[in-house]
Formats: structure tokens, sequence, C-alpha cells
């Protein structure tokens, strides 16, 4: 999610002097932009030591790779420093490897079972009781506005894997949540 | 009659609709119990991005910050140093190959991939003389420099996975990085006496 926390004299000089490897206009990137990078990566990988670890190698690369940014001004930078974090992001959980026990259920149709009602859990238990990369593709879709296309880019699988991947996530989300069933 | 599944909902969504969502469309025009269920998925959205945005615990900026510049000055001073071997192995290669008719292949690659290590070196040093970092640097500089420098770092990343290749393969990779190498320091010692030159004017 983006936090709109961002420091107003990240302008396009300063960009310019952490591009030509400033350190401390490195630091004002960082301050812009840590909790944009620490949130969407621990609602990715859960746990806070995970998040902290993507936020850091985000930075690294950030600074180390500044100098192949192109764009110019907050929006662009906003959205390639995202995207490197949202990589790091899904490479963890990646390496991680998870146990995806609710993978093992089936869920091609809304579920309509009382016992779905009956878990009743907040938004935030839910999504985080979704496998790794159905959280992912949920997130990166849903609230960070990336495509079908681009999350299967980011993960290395197609635009299909991504489409049903949303879908398997919503129909979990929507029994967990107890939504009343319509038959 | 069969209700829409949720990935076909979800595709209804979707700003550029697979040809699919067609029929979609026109079953959910009269469909209400699947028009309720895309309500309920557009509010459950809305949900998620209501959720609280969550906080870094602790500050890593200094560590961050410690590991960029232990970074960079490994990396000057892998360079220096093999730059400096590279000048001496050049120098060796002369000495040795000087007096002989005629060197084998691997000599000549061997040779061929001094010359250029001997070229780099050169450059560095000529910028190293020049000393760009105590200078101020005007905005598309900058940019120029710092694309140029990160170009070098891939490559010297490349030398270093070359290296431990086996010692054809090794060889010709070895020689086409550093020339790749002697041309990106070429165009960044270039950029930087231009930039002098426009200043001294
Ligand atoms: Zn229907």
């Amino acid at each position: 999610m983006m936090t709109g926390v961002m420091s107003a004299t990240l302008d396009d000089v300063s960009i310019q002097r952490a591009k030509s490897g400033d350190i401390s206009a490195l630091e004002d990137i960082y301050r812009a932009y840590e909790h944009m990078v620490y949130a969407l990566a621990r609602r990715i990988c859960r746990a806070p030591e995970d998040a902290e670890d993507v936020l850091q190698e985000t930075f690294l690369e950030v600074c180390r790779s500044i100098g192949t940014f192109r764009g110019t001004g907050h929006g662009s930078l906003t959205a390639w420093i995202k995207r490197i974090a949202a990589s790091k992001a899904l490479m963890r959980i990646r390496r991680e490897k998870y146990r995806d026990t609710d993978e093992l259920h089936e869920d091609t149709a809304p579920s309509r079972k009382g016992s779905d009602v009956a878990l009743r859990m907040d938004l935030d238990a839910a999504i985080n009781r979704l496998s790794d990369t159905a959280r992912a593709v949920v997130w990166l879709h849903d609230v960070e506005g990336y495509t079908h296309g681009e999350i299967g880019a980011m993960m290395g699988k197609s635009v299909s894997f991504s489409k049903s991947q949303l879908a398997r996530a919503h129909v979990r989300l929507r029994g967990w949540l107890g939504e009343e069933a319509t038959a | 009659m069969t209700h829409l599944t949720m990935q076909q909902l979800l595709d209804v969504r979707e700003p550029a609709s697979s040809p699919g969502s067609q029929s979609a469309r026109q079953h959910l025009g009269t469909c209400h119990v699947c028009q309720d269920e895309l309500e309920r998925s557009h509010q459950r959205t809305a949900q998620l991005k209501a959720l609280p945005t969550l906080q870094a615990p602790r500050d890593l900026w200094p560590e961050i910050r410690s590991q960029v510049v232990a970074h960079r000055r490994r990396r000057r001073a892998a360079w220096g140093g093999v730059g400096g071997l590279a000048l001496a192995a050049s120098i060796a290669l002369f000495l040795v190959l000087g007096g002989r008719p005629v060197a084998a292949p691997e000599e000549e690659s061997s040779r061929a991939i001094g010359t250029a290590m001997a070229q780099s070196q050169m450059l560095e040093t000529a910028l190293g003389r020049y000393r760009p970092e105590g200078r101020v640097t005007d905005g598309r500089t900058a940019t120029v420099v710092a694309g140029l420098e990160t170009r070098i770092a891939e490559v010297d990343r490349q030398l270093q996975v070359a290296g431990m290749m086996r010692q054809r393969v090794r060889d010709e990779a070895l020689l086409s990085l550093w020339r790749q190498r002697v041309g990106l320091m070429d165009a960044l010692v270039n950029v930087h006496l231009t930039r002098a030159t426009n200043a001294g004017l």
C-alpha cells in the first residue's frame, strides 16, 4: 500500500545526486520509501524478520543500481523501487518454501459450505492464512495494482497462473471471512 | 443456470478483458446472484486496500549505509590490486613472449588479454589522477557517469564469474570482457575530460 509519506525535498536534483553516488541523497531516498517497501514486504512475506531482510536487500540494490534508473520524478522512482521490493519479496517466499498446507484444498467454485461461515476470521488473519503465492498475487494485483502480465513476469509464471491464483485467493478469503452464501 | 466462476467474475473487472468475458458480461447483466458476487469481490479488494500499513520496527539505514560504503571500497581496492597485477602480468608476458618468433594460440589470447588489461589499467590510472569524486558534477554528466559506472561494475562481476570457467572458454570470455571494459573506461574518461574542458572555457 502506498503510504504517501514522501520527503518533500526528494526532487529530481536529489535523485540525480543519488545517481552520482551521493550517500546522503541515497539516505533521503531510503527515508522516503522505507515504509512503502517494508509494508509491501511484510504483506508478502508475513514474518517481520523476512520483511526486514527484504527492506535491506531492496535498498542495497537501489544504492548499487540507481545509476541504471532512467526515469525522472517521484512517480517513476516509486514504481522502480516498488518493483525491486516486490521481486526481492517474491524471491524470498520462493526460497523459504513455507508449508502451503491450504494448497491441498480444491476451490474452483465459491464454497457454499456452512463450516466456512463458522470459521469467520478477520481480514488480516485471513490473508495470512493464504498460501505464499496466492497472498503475493492478491496483494500485488488488488492492492498494488500490478497486472497479471506483470505479476506473471515477476514470478516467472504465466498470465493464467496469476489469474487462477487470484481467483483461488478470493474464493478462500470469501469463505474465511464468512461472507453470506447466496444460493 | 450456471453462475460465473470466481475467475470469470474477476476477469470482468480487468481493464483489458479476455474474449470469453463477453458472454460473462451478458450473464452478469441478467443474474443478480453473480452481480452480488462481483460486488462482494470489489468490497473485498477495498478492504484489502484499507488494511493498516505495517511499519518497520527499526531503522536499517546504518547497516545499509555501511554495506554500501564497504562495497564501494572493496570494488576500488580489488580493481586497484588486480589492475596493478594486470600491468605486471602484461609486462611479464611481453618479456616472456618477446623473444619468440611464433606464439601458440593460448599465448596469443593471453597476450591479447594482457594488452586489454593493461589498457584498462592505464585508463583507470588516468582517471585516478583526475580524481573525479572531488569535483562538482552537473546532473547530465552525473547520469552518464553513473550509467557507465554501473556497466563497468557489471563487467567486473562477469569477469569474476569468467575467472572460474575452464581454460579455453575462459580465455575467450575474459578477452571479450576486458575489451568491453576498456571501451567503457575510455568512454568514462572521455566524459570526465569533456566536462573538464567545457568547465575550463
Ligand atoms: Zn449467475
